[in-house]
């Protein structure tokens, strides 16, 4: 029996007519963790998620969630987890709570709890206000929220949320975010994230696996899989451009120069550590500076040496965030 | 006792939706009525042709097609509800939440049976209160209407096993077309002796007839064919609980 919360063993999922939507995929979550799935559209993260809530079979390899096989044991399955899918099927007839007491019905809580429940997550997801209004009148934001708190109505050990913050605004996806960090750490929820949004893995996961093209590229901690693809960059602005060739030529002795826009920048071969240095040697050379940056490593820089192009979906806003990574502000 | 559970939810939320909505209850219940309208009335000098032996007279004869018919026809509804369900995605997370996933079929069976529990109730007063003769027994009116509660749980299973399969509004007229044929290709209008050329042919072949002949014998106190009419009627019911249950298994497996 594997220890496991979450474990696949070379699954695989094929259309008709179709290429591979997930390609031989091995993973393994343990219980309480949050696993970042990473990639992007129609890299394999929806179908993997349907194949280990038992939405869709595999057309090969195998799979247990809570200890259960997704094929022949699917009933167990299903009572054992909460999912949030990508798109939040709601009915527009049915009032908040009605949602929930439906949820609960379904997953054959007592009657007697059945209510109490419902007004605890509705409290939870900061619903109360709207609790008896049809969701035909919610908001993106408020439905997602709706859709998590019928996720979970059963108090499932393993909670699945397909792209939960899709298209919410910053307020809605961090108070989202906030939840599910609650959950794993209190109720020891084990949780499977998809996501394209780079920041919402960095801040979130535990773990991270990122799929492409249906194959698993990269898998670790978000650390871990940084580290892997290099050092940080500091990138610095001389206040008088006349001072530029003498700014590269100092920092060359901290690393490798690479491409700037703004000004200079070098790979820092001691990492984090050199920064000290760099500044200590830029005020002993008399070089003023009008902005000094340290990035980091981002998992879009992972996604892009792994698979050769970056992130889609990760547009400026979602990117900006990863870089917001800056250790120095500007000197 | 999850199977159970399931089956509730789901039709609690079908039936909440179908009475808590004009659009949805006010045909239901309208539709039958303006047949049973337009047929008794319309058509009640039928009852003079020679060779009409329906002693309960023609409203009666035209009642018990219009309550099969309704029978039938809520069965067919909710199958539009079920494809409703499929392509909105409320489906999937009905797939999603049922541990016992045959629960969902027998949900809208149930919800079936109870939409249309109400469409009888209210033509049956209203066919009263018009002077409908009824000379059967107690046990013949639950003969009469067990038969048609059979007819409604075939009409659902038939329904819902295409609404799996096509998953999608557009198969309406797919769940309709042969519950029409088969009800207009009984005797409707006059008794099966009064029908002449391929239309009798038909008839007489027609598993619809044997139930519409038993149920207007009910009604009338002199029950006709009785075995014969469960037997198809039940025939008809276990051939669609198979037809729904492998439909709920494409679907399944459609994701």
């Amino acid at each position: 029996m594997s220890d496991y919360a979450i474990e696949a063993t070379q699954l695989v999922r094929e259309f008709k007519n179709g290429p591979r939507a997930v390609d031989g995929i091995d993973l393994g979550v343990s219980p309480g963790e949050i696993y970042g799935f990473l990639g992007p559209n129609g890299a394999g993260k929806s179908t993997t998620v349907h194949m280990l809530t038992t939405l869709l079979p595999p057309t090969s390899g195998t799979a247990r969630v809570a200890g259960y096989d997704v094929v022949s044991e699917g009933s167990h399955v299903r009572a054992a987890i909460g999912a949030a899918l990508q798109e939040a099927a709601l009915d527009p007839l049915l009032t908040g709570r009605e949602h929930l007491r439906l949820q609960a019905s379904l997953q054959a809580l007592p009657r007697g709890e059945r209510n109490q429940r419902a007004d605890e997550l509705i409290a939870r997801v900061g619903l109360s206000h709207a609790a008896d209004r049809k969701v035909r009148g919610y908001s993106g934001g408020m439905k997602r929220r709706l859709d998590l708190a019928m996720a979970l109505v059963h108090s499932p050990s393993v909670l699945f949320l397909d792209e939960p913050t899709t298209g919410l605004d910053i307020q809605s996806r961090t108070a989202l975010w906030d939840e599910v960090a609650r959950l794993a750490r209190e109720d020891e929820v084990t949780v499977f994230l998809t996501t394209q949004y780079l920041e919402e893995a960095d801040v979130l996961a535990d773990r991270v696996g990122i799929i492409d093209h249906g194959h698993i590229v990269a898998e670790g901690t978000t650390d871990e899989l940084k580290a892997q693809v290099g050092r940080p960059t500091v990138e610095a602005v001389p206040a008088d451009p006349e001072e530029a060739a003498r700014l590269a030529e100092l920092l060359a002795r901290f690393g490798d120069p690479c491409g700037s826009t703004k000004g200079v920048a070098v790979r820092l071969e001691t990492g984090d550590t050199g920064l000290a240095d760099v500044v200590r040697a830029l005020d002993d050379a008399g070089i003023e500076v009008a902005n000094l940056w340290l990035h980091q490593p981002t998992l879009d820089d992972v996604f892009l040496a792994k698979t050769g192009r970056s992130l889609e979906g990760s547009d400026d806003d979602e990117a900006e965030p990863a870089r917001g990574e800056l250790a120095a502000e500007p000197v | 006792m999850r199977s159970f559970s399931v089956a509730r939810a789901v039709a609690w939320r079908t039936l909440h939706n179908v009475f808590t909505n004009p659009s949805l209850f006010v045909p239901s219940l309208v539709f039958p009525l303006f047949f049973f309208t337009a047929f008794a009335g319309g058509l009640s000098r039928v009852q003079d042709v020679p060779g009409f032996d329906y002693k309960e007279g023609y409203t009666a004869f035209q009642f018990v097609f219009v309550l099969l018919q309704s029978a039938a026809f809520g069965g067919v509804f909710t199958g539009f509800g079920i494809a409703r369900d499929f392509e909105s995605g409320f489906a999937r997370r009905l797939l999603l939440a049922a541990p016992n996933r045959s629960g969902i079929l027998l949900g809208y069976a149930i919800a079936a049976l109870g939409r249309w529990l109400v469409t009888a109730t209210f033509l049956t007063g209203i066919a009263l209160a018009v002077g409908m003769n009824v000379g059967g027994s107690g046990a013949d009116i639950v003969g009469l209407y067990t038969l048609a509660v059979i007819v409604n749980a075939a009409a659902v299973l038939w329904a819902a096993g295409v609404a799996m399969r096509l998953r999608t509004m557009q198969a309406g007229p797919v769940m309709q077309l042969p519950v029409f044929v088969v009800l207009f290709f009984a005797p409707v209008y006059v008794p099966l002796s009064l029908l002449q050329g391929w239309i009798h042919a038909v008839a007489v072949v027609n598993p619809l007839t044997r139930v519409l002949e038993a149920a207007r014998g009910f009604l009338a106190g002199t029950p006709t064919e009785v075995g014969a009419a469960f037997g198809a009627a039940l025939l008809l019911a276990i051939a669609f609980s198979l037809w729904a249950f492998r439909g709920l298994r494409k679907a399944e497996a459609a994701g």
